[in-house]
């Protein structure tokens, strides 16, 4: 490989990421042959938007050097909320003051996680690996088992392709992911995001350029949680009902997601964009490995086998920067 | 631009019990370029620290334009016109030029950053020395890619960003070369007449003469006393810094054998930091490495031992030698006590005796012979009269004086022909220190080659009969006997003339 390439790929990481997704699409494509019509479309894409807005948020943290292991107890915690606050019979008012409730006790949950460790000082890791215990607490308090109905029209409006034109319709995660991407876009162009890389990068740099450091950490932490608290939205409205452990499978594959999207764990570098491809190529491999038969042992070990090469990705780079120097 | 007036009064800043700064006093103001001066530790970084910012002081006060002003982060004293190019810069590895310059600062439009003014801007302040530079730096490469010069030059950039009325340069020349040196004193000279103030901090004494206009000094702490540049010289300078100080009675040093075998010999040795050192050393021999710290002598000592990349040539024991890993060069016989205890020396959690055996296991074979090994280990312990409760303590039961002792012990336990020490009684107590003494005379006794780096002038004074002292990566100056005096050891670590 010559040496532009190693460049391009090194400022853009999430391009390699790009290419195993599509792999991973062709592969899915020909275990599946109707894959690209609207209605499996709409059904993968609508399972898969709450890992996506998990590892979106996850993205925030690992930039700034953190990791947070509390998203999936935020998420069973949010949607708990979510799944008794809105009866079968609930108004549009009774769905905004939910969704308020449900994002007020996100937020909290994340402010939890950026007082520890911004103020008690405690290692990211322990912190949120803590307090995701007292939030999976709430939520097995607040809704003991699985339950609630959420109202038909509710769920239709997500479960349902937008129509467009008579003959054109878009699912509504794919504006979901539109509206993340464009996020993401928006924050690159601010100083925000200069601050939010400059920390993970060398806080103490950032400090003495002036940067509230502290200030960048707890907000990341705010971040992830909200994004947490989305994903709960998302599936509860595609579930239509709540479930106290939804969140117990989602932390681990958001922090493998924002890896596979070149996200540098170390904090520093990173791509919003990359995890969402990340949380794509994680869903397709669940897709494929049930398409292909395989038997459900296999899961893990693909799951293991892609996490290895992810973490890898960052060593192959230097061995070959290293080679074409 | 606004003139300054900038007074800081009797500063004081201590870390627990460690005094930092006693009594800092610096005045300056427009138009006017200050030299902050003195020896290791006098309190240089300590004050022009609490100047920016970065550090708040625990006493006294800092007057700007005559009000009494504190800082209670950079940003503040940026926003009073100060800003500072740091000696451990501050820039960020994952951002470009650009970004970095601009950071926290960034020109913006309804919350965008305007990326074409920044980059524009960017390349006007580069321009500033222009042709004296790669092409490599460009206002879009990415700072870890970036030479170390050309860092420090877009450091420069960053502070001049912020359009301060006050600049603080920090050892800002240590990286630049002569060309870019030049360039900076020129626009020193313009920043001056357009009236900004300048505070300039620099181990090379020959800057200091030609650029700066008043000079204060501080010693152990202290400023003790300004200077005005044109009515001074070099020696009153120095002699400002050392004064009063007190002299080591010098006992008289067992005299070089000069039949020894020379045990290393050194020739042309060239890292990223050192540019050529040469030297011999034979065994029964002491000889001291001085200087301010960070001239070269640890990558000297490193490189010696395998530990960093080299080039020149080492004869070792009357065979020319490159070490690739320190494993080879402890094989030959070679031994490294490091500075930093905590991080290079010790395995703070395990016990004394697994410490002690760490670099010496393979002689006890395997099944390892436990009991022979715990013999040596308590032998060792009790020669260096160590003060602890059993050899199956944690090393972090033991006070730093001990934990050094442990150190030692491992690598005495492999009697070495070469023993390279990196400031090896860094923090620890006056009564550990006299032991550690009492240890170099036995190991120099018994014809052990000893290569001594310290920061602690008194040491060199009193326990080598050579010292080499290094200044900017090359030795500046070799004092013995007569000359080896605190005035000259001071005046060789500011490249001045001995």
């Amino acid at each position: 490989m010559n040496n532009r390439a190693v460049q391009l790929l090194n400022r853009n990481p999430y391009l390699l990421s790009l290419l195993l997704l599509i792999i991973m699409v062709v592969i899915n494509r020909a275990l599946q042959d109707n894959l690209f019509e609207i209605g499996p479309l709409n059904g993968n894409l609508r399972v898969f938007t709450p890992a996506i807005l998990v590892a979106v948020g996850q993205t925030f943290v690992v930039i700034a050097g953190g990791v947070d292991l509390s998203v999936g107890a935020i998420l069973s915690m949010t949607n708990a909320i979510l799944a008794t606050q809105i009866p079968q019979d609930a108004t549009g008012d009774v769905f905004v003051r939910a969704l308020a409730l449900a994002i007020g006790a996100g937020l909290l949950a994340g402010a939890l996680n950026g007082f520890g460790v911004t103020v008690l000082r405690l290692q990211p890791i322990v912190t949120t690996y803590a307090t995701s215990f007292i939030f999976a607490g709430v939520a097995l308090r607040i809704l003991p088992e699985p339950g609630g109905r959420l109202p038909r029209e509710l769920t239709s409006f997500w479960r349902n392709p937008l129509a467009v034109s008579p003959d054109f319709a878009l699912p509504m995660s794919l504006i979901v992911i539109g509206l993340l991407i464009l996020f993401w876009v928006v924050l690159t162009n601010i100083r925000y995001r200069q601050n939010l890389f400059a920390t993970g990068s060398n806080a103490e740099a950032a400090y003495s350029t002036g940067i509230r450091v502290n200030w960048v950490k707890f907000s990341t932490y705010l971040f992830s949680a909200f994004f947490a608290t989305l994903a709960a939205l998302a599936l509860t409205l595609g579930t239509g009902t709540g479930n106290p452990r939804a969140g117990d499978q989602m932390t681990l594959p958001s922090v493998v997601a924002v890896v596979l999207g070149g996200t540098r764990l170390a904090g520093g570098q990173g791509n919003a964009v990359g995890s969402i491809i990340g949380a794509l190529i994680l869903g397709l491999i669940g897709n494929i490995i049930s398409f292909a038969n395989l038997d459900s042992w296999v899961r893990p070990l693909v799951d293991a086998l892609i996490i290895i090469a992810a973490l890898a990705i960052p060593g192959i780079f230097g061995v070959m920067r290293r080679l074409t120097r | 631009m606004k003139a300054i007036s900038v007074q800081v009064e009797k500063a004081v800043k201590t870390y627990g019990g460690v005094v930092a700064l006693a009594e800092g006093n610096l005045t300056v103001q427009s138009g006017e370029v200050m030299a902050l001066l003195g020896a290791n530790g006098s309190g240089k970084s300590t004050l022009s620290k609490i100047l920016t910012g970065v550090i708040a002081p625990n006493g006294g006060q800092v007057l700007i334009d005559g009000k009494a002003t504190s800082f209670g982060s950079p940003q503040e004293a940026r926003k009073a016109g100060i800003s500072a190019v740091y000696q451990e810069l501050s820039l960020i590895p994952d951002l470009t030029v650009a970004e970095n310059i601009w950071l926290s600062h960034e020109p913006i439009r309804g919350g965008f950053i305007k990326w074409q003014e920044m980059r524009a801007n960017t390349q006007q302040l580069l321009d500033l020395f222009k042709g004296l530079y790669g092409t490599n730096l460009q206002p879009d490469a990415l700072i870890s890619t970036l030479t170390p010069d050309e860092r420090q030059l877009v450091e420069i950039l960053k502070a001049l960003s912020f359009d301060p009325r006050l600049i603080i340069l920090d050892e800002a020349t240590a990286s630049l070369d002569s060309r870019q040196v030049n360039r900076l004193f020129e626009l020193v000279q313009t920043w001056k007449s357009h009236g900004m103030a300048i505070v300039f901090v620099s181990h090379r004494m020959e800057e200091i003469f030609r650029i700066a206009d008043k000079a204060t000094v501080l010693r152990n702490g202290r400023t003790v006393g300004e200077r005005v540049i044109a009515e001074s010289n070099e020696r009153e300078l120095v002699d400002l810094m050392i004064e009063g100080a007190t002299i080591l009675q010098r006992e008289r040093l067992p005299v070089v054998d000069e039949q020894k075998p020379v045990r290393l010999a050194v020739e042309n040795l060239r890292t990223n930091v050192l540019r050529g050192v040469s030297l011999q050393l034979r065994d029964g021999e002491l000889l001291g490495l001085g200087g301010l710290q960070g001239q070269g002598q640890s990558d000297l000592l490193m490189a010696l031992f395998g530990a960093i990349r080299c080039e020149g040539q080492i004869v070792l024991s009357g065979q020319a030698r490159t070490f690739h890993h320190p494993r080879a060069a402890m094989k030959a016989d070679v031994a490294l006590v490091p500075g930093d205890r905590g991080s290079e020396g010790l395995l703070l959690i395990r016990s004394i005796l697994e410490n002690l055996m760490l670099a010496s296991w393979s002689r006890y074979r395997t099944p390892i012979a436990f009991s022979k090994a715990r013999a040596d280990g308590g032998q060792i312990a009790q020669e260096l009269k160590m003060v602890m409760s059993s050899l199956d303590a944690p090393v972090n039961s033991l006070s730093g004086g001990n934990a050094q002792k442990v150190v030692i012990g491992k690598w005495l336990l492999r009697s070495p022909k070469l023993l390279l020490l990196n400031d090896p009684t860094k923090g620890i107590d006056v009564g550990a220190k006299a032991e550690f003494y009492n240890l170099l005379d036995r190991l120099r006794d018994a014809g052990t080659a000893i290569l001594f780096y310290s920061s602690d002038d008194d040491e060199l004074l009193g326990l080598c009969n050579r010292v080499l002292v290094l200044h900017d990566g090359e030795i500046s100056a070799e004092l013995r006997e007569d000359k080896l005096t605190r005035e000259n050891l001071v005046a060789a670590s500011m490249g001045a003339s001995a």
